[in-house]
């Protein structure tokens, strides 16, 4: 094609595309002058550069455009909802014969006398004809029109005459120029509109639409923007080379020149790295029009708000992103809000408001599509999943309302019972996601029956230019996406901030909450850049930083340097990252600025390492990594930041009111983490293997001036003849037992509930602890396999378990399944029957059926009865009005201590002190024993 | 990236040195050559990385090649690399010196011989028998090919 006819397709067809928009808004203020100005400049350009190329057709229809809107202009002419369809058919036939033109090159035969007809009638101030169905665009127009007959064909000429005798009177282009303050010699370049692909107006866009002034955009080939960012990058290193050179000759004439260089090169740099970014508005230009043409189309009145307009996103992206969102916001307009008549029914207002908001987040650009509609039909849609084979009605009635609604995003899925034209065009959710996901983005809904769905897609960082805190460790520097930080902390022995370290993990108290550490340099397994060691076998000049990645094979193993980081007189940097609902400090030596950097994808032999999201060019031309929060915490094995897991997080918090436990987590036997309750351990040894003796088929060791027995999970594990060997120590009245662990991963606080039970000794079963499927240790099983062998293997004390042989008989009361099965193989190898019941009516039950027992050991906080409560009513009955009663409480303030006595409680202790638990128990049943 | 060997045409390439060996890559490979540059360690990649670099805005990753090639690391400070691209990727090659462009002829061309070191025999297209030394045509596209490499080792 002609360069210029080719030039002269896409303009216009951006030009048509930001008249649309215009078009619109003129609609809501008719008496806009800047704004009709605007139009009617646009509408002029397309008119003059046709004649100019000799495109008659297009010519006489955009002329007879331009005649109403100059008549508009000059007020002779009030725009109605009439007038602005027909202006809006007058551009889609433009645009018809645009498309037309771009693929034959030649404009199509045939006449618009109709149109032209109804457009002069309308600038004559005669009522407006609407030549077609409104919602028919030209498309159909077209074919009628070139089925005319050709002997119409001179007939616009004469029109045309007329036309331009009208048109006279209107002020000229020129003036209208000269007006705006744009020369007239500027007018024949083209607006740079919205959606341009080679677009370069940009930074500017916001303004210059706000203030309708004349264009001041060009046009600029993307692939020199590019080369301007190269060599613009290139002028910063040689920069840096300078300023180095400078920096090393004290005086120098140069120095002033140079700074002066310095400053410019920065803005040039920040200039040039500006054209790369487009503000989301553009993607959104073509939305207004289409929502007005859906609002006639389906009868309702809709409002489109968009909030954000201004946040800038990479270009790539923008192109990509623009289809989806233009879907969606027809599917919210076509199902989502409701008609008026059912609005008003529902006491909605009227108009249907769907907003669309955009803002950068987390290292994210975040685009919300909402509508006050009626939200997704759950029924309707299970229906639909039923009937097209994705889920059985079984499958469906286990899911939440939540869950049920992902359902859209399934291939084959189309929401509308009947597939009309504006939503149901064979392109689904799915192909949405499908689209989203490409980019690496994710797409959340949210629906609210009768309140509104809301859609929140998510697009990463990838592309798009972000802030982010420069920080060093281990001599390397990396930058954190700005959103994901929280805060920062200065850390050191000095200062309140003290980190803390529980079996070496660093921890850090933070507002009296437990905030786990993890360490930079020692996640990324870097040294010191002072701390070189020798024997790499290479040569000498092998130091510093590079020198250690040879030595990144000996993963696994401390990293005493990355230890002796931790010493407490440095003083250290944490940075408080938030990933999802779960926060973590890193350690880190040093924290520079933040900078605005423009994150680039990584080469694809490193795309493995998860801890980064890219790497990026700083403003003095280093290279650093981007670090990738989510993907520290998922490399420090804690948390799965999957959505699942955080639903199954919720859900649990809501099924469980009790508060957290803090569950210390470990790896024995295999890689599923393993987990026991903090209360429970003693304290956590390191133990020297040397020191370990096998006796009997056990190992032991001496510990505290006592033998004690070590447990291995696995009971076939040997254990090696030296070295260290990781212990937690489960203490018992004067003796202590030593379960072998691999590795104590962390501490974390969390709900428990055993989701799955386990038939296997010794474990208690499957709970989701910190988001991962972690086995809970029954400590009892171990601590009866350590006191049983250590009881010569006989063990007749603990078998026996009737209350015959003159036991005392205990009645447990919790409403927790856990410490239940916790205390009870305690309570069992201390000596006593125990009988355990899951509620203070339970109990009563028990009471009333004639059971006795020597001791009462209750619960305080249980859900129905607590055990006040409970205590007042065995009080009550006669039966077991003598019978002592201790009460377990993790409450043991003076006042719950003095209320606790007050309703008849012989003693109460708090529920994490086993030997207090015991003693209490001794206690009360020797008094007992000696009153009776 | 195929190496037309066997053609009559003598081919061209950049030699460079690692630990005295002589190496040659075709001349339309190679980009540039670069002198020391400051360099990025990326933690927890492989050893062969040397880290990242920018080279007029584009990020280049560093391969140390004496450490590709299964050799004791060099001196990382008085190296030059060479920058090629791969699958749309810049890569900077890290070797000990580099020589000049030579012109070969095919004929002096020859397969690896079959007791090849079997890492050199992985990244070596096959050798040119010079008057006084013997040249290694290195493989770029297999040096730089970690997915192949991944699957193999999995």
């Amino acid at each position: 094609m002609d360069d210029l006819l080719k030039e002269f397709v896409t303009e216009t067809a951006e030009s048509l595309a930001e008249l649309d928009g215009e078009i619109i808004k003129l609609e809501k203020n008719p008496n806009d002058q800047d704004l009709l100005g605007n139009i009617f400049r646009l509408v002029h350009t397309i008119k003059g550069t046709c004649g100019f190329l000799g495109l008659p057709r297009l010519e006489s229809v955009a002329h007879a455009g331009e005649n109403v809107l100059g008549k508009v202009r000059d007020g002779e002419l009030e725009v109605g909802p009439e007038a602005v369809t027909l202006i809006l058919q007058c551009l889609d036939q433009i645009r018809t014969l645009l498309d037309i033109l771009e693929q034959t090159e030649a404009e199509p035969e045939g006449s618009d006398q109709e149109l032209i007809d109804a457009l002069n009638a309308l600038a004559d101030g005669g009522a407006p004809v609407i030549p077609c169905a409104p919602a028919a665009p030209a498309a159909s127009q077209i074919q009628e029109i070139s089925q005319a007959q050709e002997g119409e064909a001179a007939a616009p000429d004469a029109t045309l005459d007329e036309l331009e005798a009208a048109f006279a009177n209107a002020k000229g282009p020129e003036e209208l120029a000269a007006q705006a303050g744009t020369p007239a010699a500027a007018e024949p370049a083209p607006p740079a509109s919205p959606p341009a692909p080679a677009a370069a107006s940009d930074g500017t866009e916001p303004s210059r639409r706000k203030e309708s002034v004349a264009n001041q955009s060009i046009r600029v080939n993307v692939d020199v923007l590019e080369d301007l960012m190269t060599m613009a990058s290139e002028l910063v290193l040689t920069r840096n080379q300078l300023l180095q050179i400078l920096r090393d000759q004290k005086e120098s004439e140069f120095a002033a020149p140079l700074q002066r260089l310095n400053y410019v090169v920065s803005e040039l740099q920040e200039g040039v790295m500006a054209t790369r970014m487009q503000p989301i508005g553009n993607a959104w230009a073509k939305l207004p029009r289409i929502i007005r043409d859906l609002s006639n189309e389906l009868g309702k009145d809709i409002q489109l708000e968009m909030k954000g307009a201004e946040t800038e996103l990479d270009r790539q992206v923008l192109e990509l992103i623009k289809d989806p969102l233009t879907h969606m916001v027809r599917n919210s307009a076509d199902h989502g809000l409701e008609m008026p008549a059912d609005r008003m029914a529902h006491g909605k207002p009227e108009t249907g408001t769907i907003t669309l908001a955009a803002y950068h987040e987390g290292g994210h650009i975040i685009i919300q599509i909402s509508d006050d509609g009626r939200g997704l039909n759950i029924q309707a849609i299970k229906e639909k999943c039923i009937a097209n084979g994705l889920a059985t009605e079984a499958e469906l009635a286990g899911l939440s309302e939540q869950q049920i609604q992902q359902y859209i995003f399934k291939p084959g899925f189309s929401t509308a019972a009947a597939v009309t034209a504006v939503s149901g065009r064979g392109v689904g959710m799915d192909v949405v996601r499908t689209n989203i996901e490409k980019i690496g983005g994710t797409i959340e809904l949210n629906s609210t029956a009768g309140v509104g769905t809301n859609v929140v897609i998510k697009i990463p960082l990838t592309l798009a230019i972000v802030s982010a805190l420069i920080v060093e460790s281990g001599g390397e520097r990396f930058a954190i996406p700005q959103l994901s930080v929280i805060e920062l902390v200065r850390a050191s022995s000095r200062t309140e901030h003290a980190i803390e370290r529980i079996n070496g993990t660093p921890v850090l108290r933070l507002r009296n909450r437990l905030l786990p550490l993890v360490n930079l340099s020692e996640l990324m397994e870097l040294r010191p850049p002072v701390v070189s060691e020798a024997g790499e076998g290479g040569p000498i000049g092998e130091q510093g930083p590079i020198d250690d990645n040879g030595d990144r094979d000996l993963t696994g193993e401390k990293d005493p340097a990355g230890d002796e980081n931790l010493a407490d007189d440095k003083e250290l940097f944490i940075v408080v990252a938030q990933i999802g609902a779960y926060s973590m400090g890193i350690i880190v030596d040093r924290v520079f600025d933040t900078e605005e950097i423009v994150v680039k994808p990584v080469a694809p032999i490193l795309r493995d390492l998860k801890l980064f999201s890219g790497n990026t060019i700083l403003g003095d031309g280093s290279v650093v990594m981007i670090l990738d929060p989510n993907g520290i915490a998922a490399a420090t094995g804690e948390i799965a930041m999957t959505n699942d897991a955080s639903d199954a997080q919720d859900e649990r918090a809501l099924s469980q009111s009790n508060g957290k436990v803090s569950m210390l987590v470990f790896r024995a036997v295999d890689d599923t983490p393993k987990a026991v309750p903090l209360e429970l351990i003693a304290r956590l040894e390191e133990v020297d293997l040397e020191k370990v003796e096998n006796s009997g088929g056990t190992y032991v060791v001496q510990y505290r001036g006592q033998l004690m027995p070590l447990v291995c999970m696995d009971p076939n594990k040997v254990l090696a003849d030296n070295g260290m060997q990781s212990v937690l120590v489960f203490s018992d009245k004067d003796r202590s037992m030593g379960l072998v662990v691999d590795e104590v991963i962390d501490i974390v606080e969390d709900h428990l509930s055993v989701e799955i039970g386990s038939a296997c000794d010794g474990y208690m079963g499957t709970a989701v602890i910190d988001g991962k499927a972690t086995d809970v240790i029954d400590t009892g099983y171990y601590l009866n396999l350590a006191f049983s062998d250590w009881f010569d293997g006989t063990d007749s004390m603990l078998t026996a378990g009737n209350g015959k042989d003159g036991r005392p008989r205990l009645l447990l009361v919790d409403d927790s399944h856990f410490f239940r099965n916790m205390l009870q193989p305690l309570l069992s190898v201390a000596g006593y029957e125990v009988v355990t019941t899951e509620s203070a009516a339970y109990a009563l039950d028990m009471c009333h059926a004639g059971e006795m027992f020597d001791v009462i050991v209750s619960d305080i906080e249980m859900p129905e009865m607590n055990g006040f409560d409970f205590a007042r009513e065995v009080k009550k009955e006669r039966r077991w009005a003598e019978t002592p009663l201790v009460a377990l409480s993790s409450h043991t303030s003076p006042a719950d201590m003095k209320q606790g006595r007050e309703v008849g409680f012989d003693d109460y202790v708090a529920k994490n002190d086993r030997d207090a638990i015991l003693l209490a128990l001794r206690e009360t049943l020797t008094e007992q024993r000696g009153a009776a | 990236m195929t190496t037309d060997i066997g053609s009559d045409q003598s081919q061209e390439f950049v030699t460079f040195s690692i630990v005295d060996q002589l190496f040659g890559i075709p001349v339309l490979q190679v980009q540039d050559i670069l002198r020391t540059h400051r360099i990025t360690r990326i933690p927890l990649a492989p050893p062969e990385i040397a880290g990242s670099l920018n080279l007029r805005g584009r990020i280049v990753t560093a391969i140390d090649v004496r450490r590709r090639l299964g050799l004791a690391r060099g001196d990382q400070d008085n190296c030059l690399s060479i920058v090629t691209e791969y699958d749309g990727e810049l890569y900077s090659l890290m070797v000990d010196s580099v020589g000049e462009v030579l012109a070969l002829d095919p004929s002096q061309f020859e397969d690896n011989p079959a007791t090849l070191d079997p890492t050199f025999k992985t990244y070596s297209e096959g050798i040119y028998r010079l008057n006084d030394q013997l040249l290694v045509v290195l493989d770029v596209e297999r040096l730089l090919d970690y997915g192949q490499r991944r699957a193999a080792s999995a």
